[in-house]
């Protein structure tokens, strides 16, 4: 054995993509499921037309806060206690465009744990009591926040890359938590939950029976009608820094508005981005933290929306480093705009993600998160094959050429904080 | 249940293997039994320092990371006060690379000194990013020392200040490495699809020839049992007051560390717990409250932390919080309550299970307790607890003179 010698490559088995079962409920409201679970656990996720563009002041945010807030007879702690009690839990995912509740539990309990999660939903009624108090605690959460350099910058970051659609360039403000009026988030919860549930997505092994009875309690959540969503969004290109006294570190954001799925340049662009920032070996790794030890870490990552998406490099680095970060940053999207990638990087990027494919469809809940990854976007999994079909026969000169589209310094929007 | 195959090497390396035919995934997990508790007090924050420094290059090969993602494959690894645990998933075809690659640097580390001058200013990068400029971020830096004054859980697995990591020399990095990476003080897990026989083989052909030493006998310093209150204020640039309590506890292997871990839920897991009920929702003193154990493997802590409302003080605090675990104390809770802390930890083990990697982790963590088996009796240990023997555990770990307090004033600018 010569331990100098990798051992040999094999070739990676084929994706074993199957689709989940799509159905409808109520008028509008899609169920996603997957029914194959080699085990007892069980996740049913409720999305809802709720998200922060939809809310004003941050109304989005508190109601969504509330959702399980009780009512005169039913109290928040009864609510918890019975959920609790079923080994069940619970988050809430908020973000632009959509509201997403989720729900844990053991397949056995999670009809009676959906039961009294829906029943909450339906009840809720804004307490006096429960507003002012979950308002304190937002406040003082956002008061937390402010100390932050990651979040400040975050927040210029988004006022700035969306400074076209002030729905989507919200971000959260003091004085919103002084004159939060009871009425309009007993309205926006009317409106937007009791009338805005257009997908559920369950992962657990049901009978079709068994999973149209566990529903039954959510069906009049059913969405009336989906609020239109930005067609475009456009960035305001420059810097901008957010001084913050005291600050060791200095957090960094640079992107621009881009594009999603639906874009013919989406899928070769997610391999430039890869080899740009998204994973351990990337340019921005190997020179911002194995070459220089500038930072912990730093990535680049590309979002989506429903019509459109963006492009963000994110980073906190040693105050003293932040501006020869910014020109190392810089630097490495120019080398992508000039030189080609050698084929030995490209090809270990290939496999890479090749890799993270057959990772990010592993078991039935990547699997579920994997579909709805494509369906939102109108697409299923033959996407992938797509995806594969890229994957080979991209080249060093098709990247350099989306660099030099999307990669223009004088394009982005560059932020820091500290 | 999980099942597995467990063997030992000559040279002293524990293996297990664990077969999941579902997945397209192999997993190699590789626990080191060290952690920020072995370290000299002079020279903290050297274990983690170290985990660093296996991904910059081994005897034989140049660069850890390139050749497991050229088979598809990525890596990352942790460090704790009790261990520093390594773990690489990849597509299962390729599952040879990722055992290649973890025997040359179990082997030995090239030493490189451009590795220890980068990853030295990344550690001190991470110590600013999670612990000096974050709020609240510097809690453990000075809980940890308030509680403990003899044994090493007194320092954080950071370090306890950035000039021990800028004074560490390749000297040190090559003790660190002889003393404690050899295959007696590991354990190799190695996950997911796989070819039973064809592994075994590889397994041999990689890790047997591994030369074997002789494992440390660890001789920590014993920490005396806590006779007074102690107490810390601080003054930071916070917006709000922050609280956390630390009190002693048992082991890991004590026979009432599961007792101890349900009475931290009962007390402060979720939005139904006693304390969450009583000083949030009944007395609004609180915008948080929880409990919960560090789940350390020498006798850890218990610990119960919050942030104070507004216009709240901590005499307040501190005067309804011990009479509410005095009333806690004062009667056995119900079976309705156990029932509630059981199903909400099943319901967890059985989600934290699913996944390939977490299994081979809690595998090679289980092991390291003393049985891998272990891992399937859990929720029988749990069951058998009995609502006596939560109030003992409770009557003996939350007294005064068993707390350390750590006030965190909110300075206004």
């Amino acid at each position: 054995m010569d331990r100098n010698i990798a051992p040999a490559l094999q070739p990676i088995s084929a994706l074993d993509l199957r689709e989940p079962q799509i159905f409808k409920i109520g008028e509008n409201t899609e169920v996603h499921w997957i029914s194959e679970v080699p085990n007892n656990t069980c996740r049913v996720e409720l999305y809802f037309d709720a998200g922060t563009i939809k809310g004003e002041r941050g109304r989005s945010s508190f109601a969504s806060h509330l959702l399980l807030s009780g009512n005169e007879f039913l109290k928040s702690s009864d609510i918890h206690h019975r959920l609790d009690s079923l080994g069940a839990f619970h988050d809430i995912g908020l973000a632009a465009e959509t509201s997403v509740v989720s729900l844990y539990a053991l397949k056995d309990k999670m009809p009676k744990a959906l039961n009294v999660l829906a029943e909450a939903i339906a009840k809720m009624s804004c307490e006096e009591k429960e507003v002012k108090e979950m308002v304190a605690d937002r406040k003082q959460r956002f008061m937390v926040n402010l100390q932050k350099t990651k979040f400040l910058a975050q927040r210029e970051f988004q006022k700035r890359l969306f400074q076209s659609n002030t729905a989507y360039a919200q971000v959260a403000e003091a004085d919103y938590y002084e004159d939060v009026k009871r009425e309009e988030l007993i309205a926006f919860h009317q409106q937007n939950y009791l009338k805005g549930l257009y997908k559920i997505a369950v992962v657990g092994s049901f009978s079709k029976e068994q999973l149209n009875e566990m529903l039954v309690p959510v069906i009049s959540f059913t969405a009336t009608n989906l609020t239109p969503r930005a067609k475009e969004l456009q960035n305001t290109p420059g810097r901008t820094h957010i001084e913050k006294k005291g600050a060791l570190q200095t957090a960094i954001r640079v992107g621009r508005t881009l594009f999603n799925k639906n874009h013919p340049d989406f899928i070769d662009f997610q391999i430039l981005n890869t080899i740009l920032g998204d994973y351990f070996g990337s340019r921005l790794m190997s020179n911002i933290r194995e070459d220089k030890g500038y930072t912990y870490g730093i990535g680049s990552m590309l979002a989506e929306y429903k019509n459109t998406g963006y492009f963000l490099i994110a980073t906190e680095v040693g105050k003293e480093v932040a501006e020869a970060t910014i020109e190392e940053i810089k630097f490495e999207l120019q080398r992508l705009q000039t030189e080609l990638v050698r084929e030995e990087e490209l090809s270990l990027v290939k496999n890479y993600l090749l890799g993270q494919m057959l990772k990010s469809a592993d078991g039935p809940y990547n699997l579920m998160d994997l579909h709805l990854s494509v369906h939102s976007f109108g697409k299923d999994f033959s996407y992938y094959n797509e995806v594969l079909q890229h994957l080979h026969s991209i080249t060093p000169e098709r990247l350099r050429e989306l660099a030099q589209m999307y990669f223009n310094w004088e394009e982005l929007t560059v932020v820091s904080a500290g | 249940m999980i099942q597995f195959e467990r063997y030992t090497l000559s040279n002293g390396l524990r293996v297990i293997l664990h077969h999941d035919p579902t997945t397209p995934l192999a997993v190699v997990n590789t626990l080191y039994d060290v952690g920020a508790r072995d370290e000299d007090e002079g020279k903290t924050g050297f274990a983690h320092l170290f985990e660093h420094l296996m991904f910059g290059g081994s005897k034989h090969i140049p660069d850890f990371d390139a050749p497991l993602q050229n088979a598809g494959g990525e890596s990352n690894a942790f460090t704790s006060n009790d261990i520093t645990n390594y773990y690489n998933t990849l597509p299962k075809e390729n599952l040879e690379t990722a055992l290649w690659l973890e025997s040359d640097r179990m082997l030995s580390l090239a030493f490189t000194p451009k590795s220890l001058e980068v990853q030295r200013n990344v550690v001190i990068e991470e110590f600013k990013q999670r612990y000096l400029n974050q709020p609240y971020g510097n809690t453990w830096l000075e809980l940890r020392p308030l509680a403990y004054k003899t044994h090493p859980y007194k320092w954080a697995t950071i370090g306890k200040e950035i000039s021990h990591i800028e004074n560490a020399t390749m000297d040190d990095v090559k003790d660190f490495f002889y003393t404690h990476y050899h295959p007696a003080n590991a354990i190799l897990v190695v996950a997911g699809n796989l070819n039973i026989t064809q592994t075994k083989k590889w397994i041999d052909q990689y890790f047997a020839p591994i030369e074997p030493q002789i494992k440390k006998v660890r001789q920590l310093a014993r920490e005396e049992r806590q006779n007074e209150f102690r107490e810390k204020d601080i003054h930071d640039k916070v917006p709000a007051n922050a609280f956390h309590l630390g009190f002693h506890m048992c082991d890991r292997l004590h026979p009432d560390y599961f007792a101890s871990d349900v009475l931290s839920d009962l007390l402060g897991r979720d939005k139904s717990s006693w304390l969450y009920i009583h000083l949030k929702k009944e007395k609004q003193l609180v915008s948080e409250i929880s409990a919960y154990l560090t789940g350390s493997l020498d006798p850890g802590m218990f610990v119960i932390s919050g942030k104070l409302n507004e216009g709240v003080s901590f005499k307040q605090l501190e005067e309804a919080l011990w009479e509410a675990l005095e009333l806690f104390n004062a009667k056995q809770i119900s079976k309705e309550e156990f029932s509630k802390a059981i199903n909400k930890i099943s319901t967890g083990k059985e989600f934290q299970e699913q996944g390939i990697l977490n299994r081979a982790m809690n595998l090679a963590h289980y092991e390291l307790l003393g049985d891998a088996e272990e891992i399937n009796k859990e929720l029988e240990y749990y069951n058998a607890i009995t609502p006596q023997q939560i109030q003992r555990v409770g009557q003996d770990i939350l007294r005064k003179s068993n707390c350390s307090i750590l006030r965190t004033h909110a300075q206004k600018n």
